[in-house]
């Protein structure tokens, strides 16, 4: 970090908007079949029915809640590093906010999707609006669902604002530094940044406006997500434990999904110097924290089935651990709780490698994690004689495939036009003399 | 923007408009008759009283006429038989008339392909091959039918007698043989009684699966449950004694697993513990005698190495029998061995040992089925097709080429030049594909007909809806056959009236039409005048003769030349009877009773020989017996003995239509044509020659996850010690928060508690509609689950959706066996609580599911967007999607309810505890400016239960039965301790110890 400067810092960002090689278009590409794929599947979908997934009686819910709470939960985290940790004046996160937040916003988008992916009859969604109608009808608001609504919407739209109000000054330097098509579209971007005094004042004050607005939302949309499972009866859902744990596995996944992204980024576009190691290495010790938690949980949970000397939900759990989804059970403690705990390690912790490695382990755990969740509570619940086992389809498959596409197309495209590294903020810490990562 | 431009925008928009307006979708809407009828109110349906044909039992029903089509049917609630109730396949029957392969022309082979021709071009075909039957000598017309009324059956001797032949042959492939022999050699009656089993005490059936096929089971359930559901005395005992439980097995206090064909050897052991105990009073010394002679060796030891059964057992049915004031003994079922005849005759004399007046018989109204001609009769008729030289055969409803094992050379008889062989059947099914001519014939929903059931009544039949098809009644197209213009009656329907005149039952037209109304004409029951004397011959059947009656020769020789090997059994199925019914979809959608398989045909084995056999439960075997082999799915059950085998019948056509060709398979393939000497009758089991896993599973149908209750407070049994006591259930635990002590909670005020419930109580007004199960009533028939998707246009899946998960039913029919006692199984309707404080309701984002200020939870189509939460949140699971969108091929979508929606795709249903007839009712109480009484709404499947077991009501009328029920001592909730104040109340099955 010492020997950067205000331009080494512009210019290593600025680079990266150079022109694209082939194998990015062909990368995009790649990731534009995948969505036409899930959009295929999609469409499919909505013209033979929601029959195509694997769902049925009794498991409704499959893999469309599952990724739709995977990528709220991924979301979270972005949020977490770039506004709470803006909040506390933690320097490490300067370098990755920007990312972080990137993946925010996009990963709510994503995981927007799956609410209408999911629904019986996505044309008639409209009807969850409050919209004035003859027979004065009005949504349901005591519905965990209609909490979903008003919490994506609201997290969606701070979390855009957020991001793009963090982006000016950056947009600004590109449009100064660009020419042709660009310089047009940067110069709408940019809002007639010119970085006068009042300007820097009203950014620094929205900036942290937003920071503090976007804080409670992090603990708050993922606690209402929570509650989709938690307001319902069945057992293994029905715990207050809920809130904070999948809020905990949310900054968890999501701070495995900032490694899976930043690695790769950091290594292409040169970063190392700005994204250091200690940077990362301080992302892992708060996937320590964050492991720790969501283990702790798992053992409440697990407790508090035994504790309760409820022969139903001792039975949910047993079969949780010893059923026919055993092998997605193992998973999820393995990798979320197990693997983690490698990172104690220093040597581990400060190997790109092995961080690359974990994450990606911890990221397929927390989807296990809402499969167990989902799945396997409905699958076994009060009526025996309503037992029944789940498993995706092809379909279903293809529309995951085009999430994922979905959200790595946005970041692909977001990194390469966009800067991908807050010039703004790291040029605010090099004038702060603050010289170390953590 | 250019002109030029906006030009091409507005046209690719107004484009886009026009294209939308032409969907892939047709136009579902139902056109009310603008100009009807002058005797139709549309809206309002008419009702036409007429008579079941799905089995030879004959019960009366009344059918629902809606804008000229018949849309249900449902019971007479006048008629003796049922009394206004109907089973599974009698539910079924509107899937006959707009079955989709129903033939709609007459159809004539040519090269062997099909091809359609007129109906006088065939009427004339069959005249000229009449003609020339009947020129070229006597008996070259020769028909085999259905069992069928007294009239038509007269018509039809009529016809053939113009024609120079005899009569008709009634084909019935359960035709009792074994029970109407047994009944001639012990009673001098070669005919079927039938029982008064609501008077008896102890009821010991042999196999007799009276529940489900035997003789007439809408009856048979409604008596059995008369003396056998809890009264406040101690209830009448019933002991099943077979290889297979079957459901009629599972409704009993005691299954006895006995080794197929050995029954008898348990009624001969029973018949020296009565003569020793000296009963036999009024019997003919001789007689009395011989039996004690023929029973001396039958010692409780002797009778249990025998019939290979636990000595216990034997001692407890003994005691029971002795014990009884007014025991009766059944027979045997169709699926057993050699030893069915010897069994049903000990079980007759062991009825006269018993009770020598036989008070519980009636031999004045005897099932009409006796008429059928035993199997003996049939392969000699087939035989004498071709050594008569018979030029002309009609074949009127049956399969024989089906039903009979296919050794019994029906192919053969039937493949023959010079006999033109018709079939007047409407479908195409293994024996009419064998057919010259196919003339299609009304179905009894068209006909004018007359057909008893029992003697001692008249039942009519008569048109409840116009024809679909320009296809005549039989009895007309005989009638032009033989007569053609010169004829004694004009039409079928006048020989139909004038018979019954001749016969006295009606003198004037306004009696017909008094007994069009009310479904025929049923005279008071007077207590049955006919006693048989006791043949004294018969006893001569004791002594050990030869072979034969290997029963009765001694124990230690019948164990060596018959030791126990594996034995594959195929029994009669309470959804297909004899496979008639295999091409109505919904009697292979409901899943059988036992198994909770749909679609499919697994062999049942014993656990033990599965194991021997080196196959898992849902693993395919190969059974081989000396006729051929199969391949079928194994289930793994505790209800059938070890080394047992069972299949049930019904499905496996070749021919049969789009829901029943290639589905499942036919057990009788297996089977030897063997002819009992004795009896005339087939058997239904045979050995095993090899049994073998094939290394391949393929998934079942089946819609039950698990089989047991897993400790949980859902299908509850009551000891009956404990009944009697006055012991108070309900006082016993001390109110808690869980399962065990959590309190009756009725959904209403009064079951709200401030401490406990967070949210006040629902302001119902007026009315607050429940229901009441009695699970002591409910045998698992399932006559419900027919019901409730006749009357509420649920869905068809077939078998793979079924698979994965998907059946649409509203209410079904679980069964839970105890993990203690194997045979013990207690049926458990569950269909929607519609509670109180209902987990589906807060859930939904729309508000789809809705509590209606009736206290109904109603699901609100066009409302529901399909996330589905509700469904996760129920803790029933009686909520269903549909997942696709289901088919209704033409013309089965004349069958659907116009009161109900028909849900498309995407959107959720259940049970709406029949919210079209709620209305109804209302409209009804509104017009008199009254309030609805108690009893006034029937839902479809408390209309149709043929044992009562299910009640409706309003909870807020004091008086109701609903309500009274609720204060039955074994009253309770399922799963109520989720404090979902469930409108379902159950109340629990009473257990006996035996």
């Amino acid at each position: 970090m010492s020997d950067l400067t205000y331009a080494k810092i512009d210019q290593t960002v600025l680079d990266t908007l150079r022109p694209a090689t082939q194998v990015y278009w062909f990368t995009v590409a790649l990731l534009a079949v995948g969505m036409l794929g899930g959009l295929a599947c999609w469409i499919y979908q909505i013209f033979i029915g929601i029959g195509v997934g694997g769902q049925n009686n009794p498991v409704a819910w499959g893999t469309y809640l599952i990724n739709f709470v995977f990528w709220v939960g991924i979301a979270h985290s972005g949020t977490l590093i770039s506004a709470i940790l803006h909040l506390f004046h933690a320097g490490w996160r300067n370098p990755i906010a920007r990312a972080a937040e990137t993946m925010t916003v996009f990963a709510v988008c994503t995981a927007g999707l799956f609410p209408f992916v999911h629904l019986g009859r996505a044309w008639m969604v409209y009807y969850m609006l409050p919209y004035p109608n003859q027979r004065t009808l009005w949504p349901n608001f005591q519905s965990p669902l209609m909490f979903d609504v008003v919490a994506i919407s609201t997290y969606l739209t701070v979390s855009s604002l957020f991001w793009y109000t963090g982006l000016l000054p950056d947009l600004a330097t590109v449009r100064d530094r660009s020419t042709g098509l660009r310089k047009k579209i940067f110069t709408i971007l940019s809002m007639g940044w010119t970085g006068k005094m009042e300007q820097w004042r009203h950014y620094t004050r929205g900036y942290l406006f937003f920071a503090a607005l976007a804080t409670p939302l992090v603990i708050s949309v993922h606690s209402v997500v929570s509650w989709d499972f938690a307001l319902g009866v069945v057992p293994g859902w029905h715990t207050t434990i809920f809130a904070p744990y999948f809020v905990a596995g949310a900054i968890h996944s999501g701070l495995a999904m900032v490694l899976t992204l930043m690695i790769p980024l950091r290594k292409i576009f040169s970063y190392e110097k700005i994204i250091t190691l200690e940077v990362l290495e301080n992302v892992a010790k708060t996937i320590i924290l964050t492991g720790l938690i969501v283990g702790f949980a798992y053992g409440t949970e697990f407790f508090i089935a035994w504790y309760s000397q409820n022969s139903i939900e001792i039975a949910i759990f047993k079969w949780r651990a010893l059923g026919h989804y055993k092998v997605g059970f193992w998973i999820m403690v393995v990798c979320n709780t197990i693997i983690p705990l490698l990172l104690f390690i220093k040597k581990i912790r400060r190997s790109i490698i092995w961080l690359f490695v974990i994450s990606i382990f911890i990221n397929i755990g927390m989807w296990f994690e809402r499969f167990v969740i989902i799945i396997t509570s409905v699958a076994r619940d009060f009526i025996p004689h309503a037992w029944g086992l789940y498993w995706p389809t092809v379909v279903e498959m293809g529309i995951m495939v085009g999430s994922f596409s979905l959200f790595f197309f946005l970041f692909v495209l977001f990194v390469k036009h966009m800067p991908s590294v807050s010039m703004t903020e790291n040029k605010e810490m090099l004038a702060e003399g603050e010289s170390h990562g953590a | 923007m250019k002109r030029r431009n906006f030009l091409k925008l507005a046209s690719i928009g107004s484009l886009s408009f026009a294209a939308s307006a032409c969907t892939s979708e047709p136009d579902k809407t139902i056109f009310s008759l603008v100009q009807a009828p002058a005797d139709m109110v549309t809206g309002s349906p008419t009702w036409y009283a007429s008579t079941c044909r799905e089995c030879p039992a004959g019960c009366g029903i009344i059918a629902k006429n809606r804008e000229g089509r018949v849309i249900k049917v449902e019971g007479n609630p006048l008629h003796p038989i049922n009394r206004g109730k109907l089973c599974i396949r009698g539910q079924a029957v509107v899937q006959g008339i707009y079955n989709p392969d129903r033939i709609k022309s007459p159809l004539l082979k040519k090269n062997d392909q099909w091809q359609p021709i007129s109906f006088s071009q065939a009427r004339s075909l069959i005249q000229e091959k009449a003609i020339q039957a009947a020129q070229s000598g006597s008996d070259k017309a020769r028909m085999i039918t259905e069992l069928v009324g007294d009239s038509q059956l007269a018509l039809f001797i009529h016809c053939l007698e113009k024609l120079n032949s005899k009569g008709p042959i009634a084909f019935e492939p359960l035709a009792y043989e074994t029970l109407k022999t047994a009944n001639r050699e012990a009673f001098g009656i070669d005919g079927l009684p039938s029982y008064l089993m609501d008077k008896a005490d102890c009821l010991v059936s042999l196999g007799a699966d009276f529940l489900e096929t035997w003789l007439s089971p809408v009856e048979y359930a409604w008596r059995f449950k008369a003396m056998h559901a809890v009264r406040t005395e101690a209830q009448g005992v019933f002991f099943h004694i077979s290889p297979y439980q079957s459901l009629t097995g599972a409704n009993a206090d005691r299954w006895i697993a006995c080794h197929p064909g050995r029954e008898a050897a348990i009624v001969m052991g029973l018949i020296k513990a009565t003569l020793e105990k000296g009963r036999g009073i009024g019997l003919p010394q001789s007689l009395i005698q011989s039996l004690r002679d023929a029973s001396e060796r039958y010692t409780t030891q002797a009778t249990a190495r025998m019939a290979d059964i636990d000595p216990k057992d034997f001692e407890s049915l003994k005691i029971r029998v002795l014990k009884a004031k007014t025991p009766l003994i059944l027979g045997t079922g169709a699926g057993t061995a050699s030893g069915a005849f010897q069994a049903d005759l000990a079980a007759n004399m062991l009825n006269l040992i018993l009770d020598s007046d036989l008070t519980l018989f009636d031999f004045d109204r005897r099932h009409r089925v006796e008429g059928s001609a035993r199997r003996s009769e049939v392969i000699e008729f087939f035989n004498s097709l071709s050594t008569d030289g018979v030029r002309l055969l009609l074949i009127n409803n049956v399969n024989p080429a089906y039903a009979l094992p296919p050794g019994s050379g029906i192919r053969k008889s039937l493949d023959s030049d010079r006999m033109f062989v018709v079939s007047f059947s409407n479908f195409m099914d293994d024996t009419t594909a064998l057919a010259d001519l196919i003339f299609p014939v009304c179905l009894p929903l068209e006909s004018w007909d007359e057909y008893s059931g029992k003697n001692g009544m008249v039942s009519t039949l008569q048109p409840a809806m116009g024809r679909f098809t320009q296809a005549p009644h039989v009895g007309d197209l005989m009638l032009d056959v033989a007569f053609k213009d010169d004829r004694s009656v004009p039409d079928y329907k006048t020989w139909v009236m004038t018979q019954l005149h001749s016969k006295g039952v009606m003198r004037e037209k306004n009696e017909w039409l008094k007994a069009l109304q009310a479904g025929g004409v049923f005279p008071d029951v007077s207590p049955s005048v006919t006693r048989p004397r006791p043949v004294t011959g018969a006893t001569s059947l004791f002594e050990p003769v030869d072979d034969t009656t290997g029963l009765f020769e001694p124990v230690d020789d019948t164990i060596e030349r018959d030791p126990a090997k594996p034995v594959f059994i195929a029994v009669p199925s309470i959804r297909f009877f004899d496979g008639r019914g295999a091409n109505r979809p919904w009697l292979g959608e409901i899943p059988d009773p036992l198994t909770k398989v749909a679609w499919q045909t697994p062999v049942l084995g014993h656990p033990e020989s599965l194991k021997a056999a080196g196959a898992g439960h849902g693993e395919v075997v190969t059974i081989q017996t000396q006729q051929g082999q199969v391949e079928a799915i194994a289930y793994e059950t505790r209800q059938v003995k070890p080394g047992v085998w069972v299949m049930g019948m019904g499905q496996g056509h070749i021919h049969f239509g789009r829901y029943a060709a290639n589905v499942g398979i036919n057990p009788l393939t297996l089977l030897p044509p063997k002819i009992d000497n004795m009896t005339g009758g087939p058997v239904f089991s045979t050995a095993v020659v090899a049994l073998s896993a094939t290394g391949d599973s393929k998934p079942l149908a089946h819609t039950d996850g698990s089989r047991i209750q897993h400790d949980r407070k859902i299908a509850l049994s009551i000891p009956l010690d404990q009944m009697s006591a006055n012991h108070d259930e309900k006082s016993a635990h001390e109110p808690s928060l869980t399962m065990e002590g959590f309190p009756f909670t009725l959904p209403l005020p009064e079951g709200y508690d401030p401490k406990r419930d967070f949210y006040p109580p629902h302001d119902h007004e007026n009315y607050r509609w429940a229901m009441a199960v009695d699970l002591d009533k409910c045998i698992g028939c399932a006559a419900c689950t027919a019901a409730c998707y006749a009357e509420n246009n649920i869905g068809i899946v077939e078998k793979d959706r079924i698979v994965e998960g998907r059946e649409m039913t509203w209410l079904r029919v679980e069964r839970y066996h105890d993990p203690e006692n194997p045979e013990k199984i207690t049926f458990f309707p569950m269909m929607c609580q519609h509670c109180d404080n209902a987990p589906c309701e807060p859930v939904c984002p729309v508000y789809a599911p809705h509590h209606s200020k009736e206290g109904l939870n109603n699901q609100i189509y066009n409302r529901c967007i399909g996330t589905r939460f509700c469904s996760q949140n129920c803790p029933y699971k009686v909520r269903r999607f549909n997942w696709f969108e289901w088919e209704w091929p033409d013309p089965m979508n004349l069958q659907l309810n116009p009161d109900v929606t028909v849900r498309s795709k995407g959107v959720m249903e259940k049970c709406s505890f029949c919210i079209q007839r709620i209305k109804v009712a209302h409209g009804v109480a509104k017009n008199e400016k009254r309030e609805i009484k108690d009893g006034e709404v029937v839902p479809a499947c408390v209309q149709t239960c043929p044992t009562g077991a299910l009640t409706f009501g309003n909870l807020m009328d004091v008086n109701s039965r609903v309500r009274m029920l609720t204060q039955d001592v074994r009253a309770y909730q399922a799963m109520g301790y989720l404090n979902t104040k469930p409108a379902v109340i159950y109340l629990k099955k009473v257990v006996q110890k035996t």
